[in-house]
């Protein structure tokens, strides 16, 4: 019989590094906090840095001027041990937050970290072992976290809503909130409102019936859940009128990007995925509501109060889950959205009224929305085996990353993809966990080009534009040093003049940009941080690039310190 | 208890794929037994894994499990060389360092259903083949299901 050595019980990983395992102690982030995140610059409390989801800063010491001395202060390397998914699925697609001098950000493969903001150092870290096999349409990835009431909050690739220490990084409580088994998963990053903790559901390409949910901060617990997809008695459920009344219990309609948020309203601004499945529209004729629609949910009950449907009944893949950005002119207040269609709209935010639409791209082909509203389909898969192309690709015209909305100027700043694609109906039964689309899809991998738009969402004026080889696939930031920054799908950094697109500084990180950048200040030091990592869904929305440098840094620039 | 697949083993031994240095340099991925663990009375899932002389591989190479939860996996270093094990556990994955003729434990949790890997993250070990899979079966809570009537599954 071996006399087997004693290797003892198996340490945690993080102790074989230098890691310190604690942060320091901020402030409470509290619900009175974020409403003013405005006010106080130095941090970015929230996801898009204010409720209205403007991703717009005040501070100024980075600006026009100044911009040309800016260079790396600290890069934190992600990294990685183990097995993981491939270039195609990881992508570093977070956005920072800091508090007081520690930042809380998440990366790919269940990751989330502490890190001083002032230096990069490690400070915490959590891993969320999530299964290998869950099924994800779009990455191994995670867009960040919440953090309030002394937590940081993260909702994970197997669906489980965690709330962490925002000390220590250990586990408060964890809440499992979606069938892997059906191909429910996790990607937003959570809001924090009140004393209840906002996330919604991912999954839309296989076939799930989406919805947003609220929970206790404290404890962990539902406090509501509204599905975006109704089902038979509930209003809407008119627009589902399949003869075997069951498309509605697999009609997409996911919440995978976070709501904007006012507070006098107490509405949620919450975007809704594609329709599923995405190209094959006889199993689910009618306007299928609530899919491809901002939905306004009162905060308190989870009600929707009104809505306003981008492109009913939807034959491209035109999710609208990205951001309903919030402003005020002349005392009135809208929320406008930049829809994958290729549309930009304006909405009257109390009520939903369309104030404006306009085309944000120069190539539409699936159909035409009149500036009534009025929506005309004209390309799209309706025969079997019969291959259409058409534009924007299932990508969109913008995708999820992010438009910026400078109060200076008045413009909304949207990042815009030129891509087309051919899709090809293929009509399949529905099972769960498998992916559900009725069509067969190839996105153009020739003929693109992109560009950051700076346009006026009450007149549909564009008064720029900065051209790029390459469809722009990172969120914009905007700050009140009259700059805006854009990360390109090749990795170059950018900084454009706010007012004419002039492009005024960049850097290369070495991978393409596919995250959400923000900025801070430590000890008077203005800092931008950004994510950069080139991957997700790329072969749909570049698949040009799907041979590019992958990566898994964060960069923090600033100016010298001298 | 450890099943076996006689058939696949001896095609894995007639193509020379069944240990180092043979048709290929390592072993192959995936290519060991299937294994069930044991839940205790104390709720703690267990299952022994032993890493074979010469044939860089877990064995099992594959340990399904009844459901997410604790797991205790006590780990045999046969082989005459030094291997580690990452394995995954919510919080932070847990290594253990496995000189030759070792023994030891790992007590980790994970949240089921589904596949995760671990390997030794030592040399190339994991490219010449000592990874290894714990499935866990069973399903979501219903509390996190969603509001609709069951759907056909493959």
């Amino acid at each position: 019989m071996t006399d087997y050595v004693d290797a003892g019980e198996a340490i945690p990983h993080a102790q074989l590094s230098a890691v310190k395992g604690s942060a320091p102690a901020t402030g409470n982030v509290d619900y009175e906090r974020i409403q003013n995140a405005r006010s106080e610059p130095a941090n970015w409390l929230t996801y898009y840095g204010t409720y209205d989801g403007q991703r717009h800063s005040e501070l100024t010491q980075i600006n026009k001027d100044t911009v040309r001395r800016l260079s790396p202060a600290w890069v934190f390397q992600a990294g990685a041990v183990g097995m993981q998914s491939g270039a195609s699925t990881y992508s570093f697609e977070a956005s920072p937050l800091v508090v007081e001098g520690v930042m809380y950000v998440s990366g790919p493969d269940g990751r989330a970290w502490a890190i001083d903001a002032k230096t990069g150092e490690e400070l915490w870290r959590y891993k969320h072992a999530s299964p290998y096999d869950v099924s994800l349409c779009c990455g191994n990835v995670n867009r960040g976290l919440a953090v309030g009431h002394g937590k940081v909050y993260m909702y994970t690739l197997n669906a489980h809503l965690i709330a962490l220490d925002a000390t220590t990084g250990e586990k408060v409580w964890d809440t499992v909130n979606g069938d892997v088994r059906a191909g429910e998963s996790g990607s937003v990053a959570p809001l924090v409102v009140k004393d209840m903790v906002i996330c919604g559901s991912a999954g839309g390409e296989f076939g799930l019936r989406g919805h947003i949910d609220a929970f206790d901060a404290q404890t962990g617990e539902r406090r509501w859940r509204r599905y975006t997809v109704p089902k038979p008695g509930e209003p809407g459920s008119e627009t589902w009128g399949d003869d075997a009344q069951e498309a509605w219990q697999r009609g997409g309609a996911n919440c995978w990007v976070t709501p904007t948020y006012d507070p006098e309203l107490e509405l949620l601004f919450q975007g809704t995925g594609n329709p599923a499945p995405d190209f094959d529209g006889d199993v689910r004729p009618g306007d299928n509501l609530y899919t491809d629609s901002v939905v306004a949910i009162d905060v308190n009950t989870g009600e929707i109060r009104w809505h306003y449907q981008f492109t009913p009944h939807d034959l491209w893949d035109y999710d609208s889950t990205m951001e309903n950005i919030v402003f005020e002119k002349d005392g009135r207040k809208y929320v406008s959205h930049a829809d994958k269609n290729g549309y930009f709209f304006t909405l009257d935010a109390a009520t939903g009224e369309l104030v404006k639409v306009f085309p944000f791209v120069d190539r539409i082909t699936w159909g035409e929305i009149t500036p009534e509203g009025k929506v005309t389909p004209k390309v799209y898969p309706d025969e079997e085996g019969v291959p259409v192309h058409f534009w924007p690709g299932p990508a969109g015209g913008k995708e999820w990353t992010h438009m910026a909305y400078s109060r200076k100027t008045g413009l909304m700043y949207i990042p815009v993809q030129e891509v087309g694609a051919t899709a090809t109906r293929r009509r399949r039964e529905f099972k769960e966990s498998i992916p559900y689309w009725g069509a067969g899809v190839a996105v153009d991998i020739e003929d693109f080009y992109g560009f950051v738009a700076a346009v006026d969402p009450l007149t549909g004026e564009e008064k720029w534009r900065w051209r790029n080889e390459y469809p722009m696939c990172a969120s914009t930031l905007s700050t009140a040093g009259g700059l805006v920054f854009q990360g390109t799908p090749t990795g170059e950094f950018v900084a454009l003049d706010e007012e004419t697109g002039e492009k005024l500084w960049s850097f290369q990180c070495g991978s393409g940009h596919h995250s959400s950048p923000s900025t801070y200040e430590v000890d008077g030091r203005q800092y931008i941080a950004v994510p950069t990592g080139w991957g997700g869904w790329i072969e749909g929305f570049l698949p040009g690039l799907l041979g590019a440098a992958a990566g898994d840094a964060l960069f923090a620039f600033a100016l010298p310190e001298d | 208890m450890t099943t076996t697949s006689g058939d696949r083993a001896a095609e894995l031994a007639d193509a020379g794929l069944d240990g180092q240095n043979k048709i290929a340099l390592g072993r192959l991925l995936g290519t060991g037994n299937v294994g069930y663990a044991e839940e205790g009375s104390d709720g703690v899932m267990r299952a022994e894994i032993r890493i074979p002389e010469d044939e860089l591989r877990y064995e099992p190479g594959i340990i399904i499990f009844p459901h997410g939860g604790d797991i205790e996996l006590t780990f045999y270093n046969d082989d005459k060389n030094t291997h580690c094990a990452v394995i995954p556990s919510n919080g932070d994955s847990k290594f253990i360092w496995l000189v030759n003729h070792s023994k030891g434990t790992a007590k980790i949790h994970l949240d089921g259903p589904g596949t995760y890997y671990y390997s030794s993250a030592s040399g190339n070990d994991e490219g010449r083949g000592l990874t290894g899979a714990l499935v866990m079966g069973g399903e979501v809570p219903d509390h996190a299901k969603q509001d609709r009537p069951p759907q056909p599954r493959p």
